[in-house]
């Protein structure tokens, strides 16, 4: 129980740092010089200190959401598939609550971004409403997958079962539902391809359109889900498709984890440096990929049993 | 004539859970209602007939309930008729629902032998020995599919439903709809059991077209009650998905499944039932304080009603399938019940069956969007006309009738294991397995899906969970004092108006443009330019209306067809004399013909020379010359 504890407060408590990673490697990677991989808690710090500016315009919903939007995500934590061997977890929540909870912190999100009444928080309500849309399909039939090949459609009991036997007999369905996931990991947490967390250039913004309003403890409540956002779904790729070291003593698993996680974080730095924003109508596109991939994880498993 | 077995007293506590909220509502709704006797005779007779059809124990009594039901509710859509528009879609609803009495007429005359009178168990000796069991079972779905709106037959919902005073589209889209999924279950589990493996499919498939096809109509539309009436297309077709996969598991023999996905349909049915009720009450409350359907009219209402404004917000979550509501553990049972179909053995089945996921999942998805854009154009922001300015709650009644329906879908969430021990017992009357002891086996906290390494949710422990953390960072929130001040929202330095924030087009502006190929969108853009500058303009207009596919494809080529068909009727009918001698003359020559067919004695030349002979003889003798 105890690790079961630890370990999520460890995800919380890294969650900056690995977006604060990803911004860093990716300056290095454009020859710029990086950011202190510390400047999400700075950034969490200043917020902490500023006073609270509440939009004149906005009602209940704005004082509300915040608080909203994260808890769900941290109930969230909770559900992980566990860390380290012998750890205690919970094995039976599966994929629709997760997802659901992951959809209930974006209404909250979408319902903020449209409170203020300014052109930006609809716009980007909007473009996350289309998104979102898109990705819930995609997120199911991958889960559904991965779930089969595991034999257990909670999601810890999964991430346990494929540690503990990696499904090799499945590789080629196991690899489709990657890469499906990995283009999910991507579009949920508004990398790249998608949407671009550094730019407030209102012809490409998503997230930031919608939390543009906010300044203060509701900004850091905001960023820090996001943040534990991406914690989520970096650990969940982490412990369903690259499920190794789950065997290891308890503080070499977690630092092996951890390892995942930067690995993780890093390759989304590379694709991000290496792609460009595509534009709000091409996304469907790279979401059908998602879409297609996950169909044929399905396939390959029930006709080719690989 | 009256029977009271489970799967009727079942629906009863529908009817009643959705009927006594209504009637607090109506009530305060009265006032701004013209025809009061006219309107209260009918509603009262409305939900009388609604519980007459779910307690009758022949077809003649459910015949005349139905038949009552329909003709009722058909004069309450008529109660305000100020507009044309109310009498067209009065008009389209009576046709539409006797489209399907037709049929259910058909399938009585067939199953009863002419004698209306007889009881259930007796229909189902006649129909077993009857030849054509298919026959009888689309008979059945086109009669209670046309009322409870599934595509193809949903054309009539976005019509009547706005048309209707809202106390009246919330029991018409709230129960009414319900009434024909009982008919479902009362004639397929009474009357056509078993089941072919075919029909679960058919079925199935409608589900899943209806799920999606009334989401994506749902997110292009301004009118909020036309938006709620298409949410009830999709959630019909959410029933028939967790309905079909029971029939599928049935045909196949996992009994236990099947009674899970049952159990799933008739839980998402009540969860409709309490959430569309609330929504149509919301949106009637909104209508009667701002005098408009269009939503691009309200903003900022949840500052002036609040409470409408907070039990729109319990059922749009609900109804958008987020935990730990309502409506989200009776999405997570049907979708369990359709992963546990990798147990089945057939692989074609098993490869469809992913497609019904993804469809469902889309509808999530969108059904998110949707009621993100419902809520938020309507209840926040700006205010965007004059009339949601002045807005302030509604009386009363109409709040005690909101919160009772607020409430009805709380116990829907709290009291899961209760609803769902009595929908057990209604399957096991109907001669299906008890599944309770397997999906609570470890006491009432633990839903588990029946299926083998199903998943499992813990829906009050996850509600406490939500609201145990909101409530802790709101109390350190209040402890650490923040300070905190009131200014305008940022808006480049210009003042936010109402003209700043997004309109509802706008919102669905992204999905409707991804989906162009089904709205077939018409767009009117006009702009004022300053002295022929393209980018500078004083005002401009933009309207974009769907068509409406189904109507435009459907119905209306088929109303093409009848018009060719009967014109070319007419001019037969109006032949002299002499063509009709003619016309006697030529249908023996095909006669004479076509016996050599019928007679194997085919050849090719012969029929060459028959067939010109034909036509000269049909050219000369009927057609004629041109005059």
């Amino acid at each position: 129980m105890i690790i079961y504890i630890f370990g999520i407060v460890l995800l919380i408590l890294i969650a900056p740092l690995l977006l604060s990673f990803i911004k860093a490697t990716k300056m290095v990677l454009l020859y710029k010089r990086p950011i202190s991989i510390f400047q999400g808690y700075r950034n969490f710090n200043k917020l902490l200190n500023k006073e609270n500016i509440i939009s004149r315009e906005s009602s209940a919903i704005t004082k509300y959401a915040p608080f909203l939007v994260l808890s769900p995500l941290i109930i969230v934590m909770f559900f992980l598939p566990p860390l380290v061997h012998g750890s205690y977890y919970v094995s039976f929540v599966d994929a629709f609550t997760i997802t659901g909870l992951v959809s209930l912190s974006t209404f909250f999100l979408m319902l903020l971004g449209l409170d203020s009444a300014s052109a930006f928080g609809g716009m980007g309500s909007s473009r996350e409403a289309f998104i979102s849309a898109l990705v819930e399909p995609a997120m199911v039939l991958t889960i559904f997958s991965v779930s089969l090949m595991a034999g257990n459609l909670g999601v810890g009991q999964a991430g346990v079962n494929l540690a503990e036997h990696f499904p090799q007999e499945h590789m080629a369905s196991f690899l489709f539902s990657g890469i499906s996931f990995f283009i999910l990991l991507m579009a949920e947490n508004g990398r790249i391809p998608v949407d671009n967390p550094e730019t407030h250039l209102e012809l490409t913004m998503v997230h930031e359109a919608m939390i543009l309003d906010l300044t203060g403890l509701y900004l850091a409540l905001i960023e820090m889900a996001s943040s534990i956002k991406f914690v989520i779904f970096a650990s969940l790729f982490a412990s369903l498709f690259i499920p190794f070291g789950y065997g290891f003593g308890v503080l070499t698993a977690f630092l092996f984890f951890i390892i995942k996680l930067f690995i993780i974080a890093f390759v989304v730095a590379l694709l991000e440096v290496h792609t460009a924003k595509l534009r709000l109508f091409k996304i469907p596109n790279l979401l059908g990929i998602a879409i297609v991939f996950a169909f044929l994880s399905l396939i390959t498993f029930y006709v080719l049993g690989a | 004539m009256f029977q009271f077995d489970l799967l009727s007293l079942v629906f009863v506590a529908l009817i009643l859970l959705g009927a006594v909220a209504n009637i607090f509502y109506s009530s305060g709704y009265l006032p701004h209602i013209e025809r009061k006797v006219h309107y209260q005779v009918h509603y009262f007779a409305f939900i009388f007939s609604m519980l007459g059809v779910v307690v009758s124990a022949n077809a003649l009594v459910f015949l005349f309930f139905w038949e009552l039901m329909s003709l009722t509710s058909w004069q309450l859509i008529l109660t305000e008729v100020k507009e044309k528009s109310t009498i067209k879609a009065a008009q389209f609803y009576f046709i539409m629902t006797h489209f399907g009495f037709v049929f259910l007429l058909l399938f009585f005359l067939i199953v009863t032998d002419g004698n209306l009178e007889i009881g259930f168990a007796d229909m189902k000796l006649i129909a077993s020995t009857f030849a054509y069991p298919t026959l009888l079972f689309f008979f059945l779905i086109l009669g209670f599919l046309s009322k409870a709106g599934a595509v193809p037959l949903h054309v009539w919902l976005p019509y009547a439903h706005p048309a209707a005073p809202s106390p009246v589209s919330a029991l018409m889209s709230g129960v009414m709809l319900k009434v024909a999924i009982y008919g479902m279950f009362r004639f397929l589990f009474d009357v056509l059991y078993p089941w072919p493996l075919e029909w679960g499919i058919v079925i199935l498939t409608l589900g899943a077209l209806s799920s999606l096809i009334g989401v994506l109509y749902a997110l292009s539309e301004h009118d909020i009650k036309a938006l709620l009436a298409n949410h009830s297309i999709e959630n019909i077709g959410i029933i028939l998905i967790g309905f079909a996969m029971g029939m599928i598991f049935d045909s196949l023999g996992l009994y236990t499944l099947s009674t899970f996905a049952f159990i799933a349909a008739l839980f998402h049915t009540f969860n409709h039932m309490s959430f569309k009720s609330l929504l149509f009450m919301g949106a009637g409350s909104i209508l009667h304080q701002t005098d408009t359907k269009d939503m691009q009219k309200y903003g900022g209402l949840i500052k002036a009603m609040p409470i409408t404004g907070v039990t729109f917000l319990i059922a749009a979550i609900s109804i958008s399938a987020l935990p730990p509501s309502n409506g989200f553990l009776s999405e997570w049972m049907i979708f369990q019940s359709m992963l546990s179909s990798s147990y089945i053995d057939t692989v074609s089945l098993k490869l469809a069956i992913p497609f019904a996921i993804f469809a469902l999942a889309m509808t999530g998805g969108l059904a998110i969007a949707c009621f993100v854009k419902a809520y938020g154009i309507t209840f926040l922001g700006l205010h965007r006309s004059t009339n949601a300015k002045h807005a302030h709650e509604v009386n009363l009644l109409m709040k005690i009738g909101m919160v009772l329906m607020a409430l009805v879908v709380v116990s829907l969430m709290l009291f899961t294991p209760l609803y769902i021990k009595y929908f057990d017992n209604v399957f096991v009357s109907l001669s299906h397995i008890s599944v309770y002891d397997k999906i609570f086996p470890e006491g009432v906290w633990h839903m588990h899906s029946v299926g083998i390494n199903g998943g499992i949710v813990s829906p009050v422990i996850l509600l406490f969970s939500l609201v145990g953390i909101t409530l802790l960072m709101l109390f350190a929130y209040k402890v650490f004092n923040v300070k905190t001040r009131v200014h305008n929202t940022w808006a480049c330095g210009y003042k936010t108006s109402k003209k700043t924030q997004y309109s509802s087009t706008g919102f669905a502006g992204p999905i409707r443009r991804f989906f162009n190929w089904l709205y077939k969108a018409d767009e009117h853009l006009t702009k004022e330019t300053i002295a022929g500058h393209t980018s500078k303009f004083n005002s401009s207009h933009y309207e974009v209306h769907v068509k409406p596919l189904f109507e435009d494809v459907f119905y209306n080529n088929i109303a093409k067809a009848v018009n060719y068909i009967s014109y070319w009727v007419y001019r037969l009918a109006h032949f002299e004399q002499t063509r009709y001698s003619a016309m006697i003359f030529n249908i023996l020559l095909v006669v004479l013909f076509s016996y050599r067919i019928f007679s194997h004695e085919f050849s090719w030349a012969t029929s060459v020379l028959e067939f010109f002979v034909m036509m000269i003889s049909i050219k000369v003798l009927i057609i004629g010359d041109k005059r």
